[in-house]
């Protein structure tokens, strides 16, 4: 992607500069924005920290429901198991 | 131990000593993307509260602020990926400063409509270039691509624009 895109600029011969007379029309046509944070952010991240802790996901669940009942009825299979690690 | 390290350890001291050193750089570079300063606290606490569950992806002697950025960008993106186009993306309150006088209110309106239905990918790249002025290195940094996209990108924003605002009976001053 990143290729293509870059072939495409060369093909195009493109310099930052050919783009002046949109650029004009596009700044008059946005009102400025307020670069500054107005309030301090930390409690609010802190908050969200807190409700939601990290949970393990209902597949992980799952597989290890199933390696516990795959080892239960196939003791052998700790050993394969083991014998990999 | 250094602060980066800490972090990755997952000290929440270390963290919210980060927070406090990066949140305005987080906002700043997010409120240019969505031109929104509620849209933008609230993505700010999201790439945060990210940045603290990837904790673990984080090199100690990498680069927190551009780390934080990049993250920041595709948290953006995402949002004006699902944004749809009909919907403001540009909040002017009332007594806010205009931009300009040179265009007319139904021109600008006209302007902002045909820029809200660029690709969001197309539409990041050619605010932070275009309307904000970013260097285009800083650009490919935080959005994870080469300044070569980066201007492609640009390059077909402006392409889209042309068209658009031509039919819309909009010419480019």
């Amino acid at each position: 992607m990143k290729e293509h895109e870059d072939k495409e600029m060369t093909e195009h011969e493109m310099t930052e500069h050919d783009d002046r007379e949109i650029r004009e029309t596009l700044k008059q046509s946005f009102p400025p924005v307020n670069l500054e944070l107005g309030r301090d952010l930390w409690p609010a991240v802190l908050r969200k920290l807190d409700a939601q802790p990290i949970r393990v996901p209902w597949y992980d669940w799952a597989l290890i429901a199933l390696s516990a009942a795959a080892f239960l009825f196939f003791p052998k299979l700790i050993l394969l198991f083991a014998y990999h690690l | 131990m250094d602060l980066h390290r800490r972090f990755a350890l997952g000290e929440i001291d270390a963290f919210e000593t980060l927070v406090r050193q990066f949140q305005g750089d987080v906002y700043s570079w997010i409120v240019r993307i969505v031109r929104d300063p509620g849209v933008a606290e609230d993505l700010t606490v999201e790439t945060l509260w990210r940045i603290y569950r990837a904790r673990h992806q984080f090199r100690p002697d990498g680069n927190f602020g551009a780390w934080a950025r990049r993250i920041a960008s595709n948290l953006a993106l995402d949002h004006l990926r699902r944004k749809r186009p009909e919907e403001s993306l540009l909040v002017e309150p009332a007594g806010a400063p205009q931009p300009d006088g040179l265009l007319q209110r139904e021109t600008r309106e006209k302007i902002q409509q045909a820029f809200r239905r660029l690709p969001a990918k197309l539409q990041v790249a050619a605010t932070l270039a275009l309307v904000e002025e970013q260097p285009y290195d800083e650009i490919a940094d935080a959005l994870g691509t080469s300044v070569g996209a980066v201007k492609v990108r640009v390059f077909r924003a402006i392409r889209i624009l042309r068209k658009q605002l031509s039919q819309l009976g909009v010419r480019p001053e």
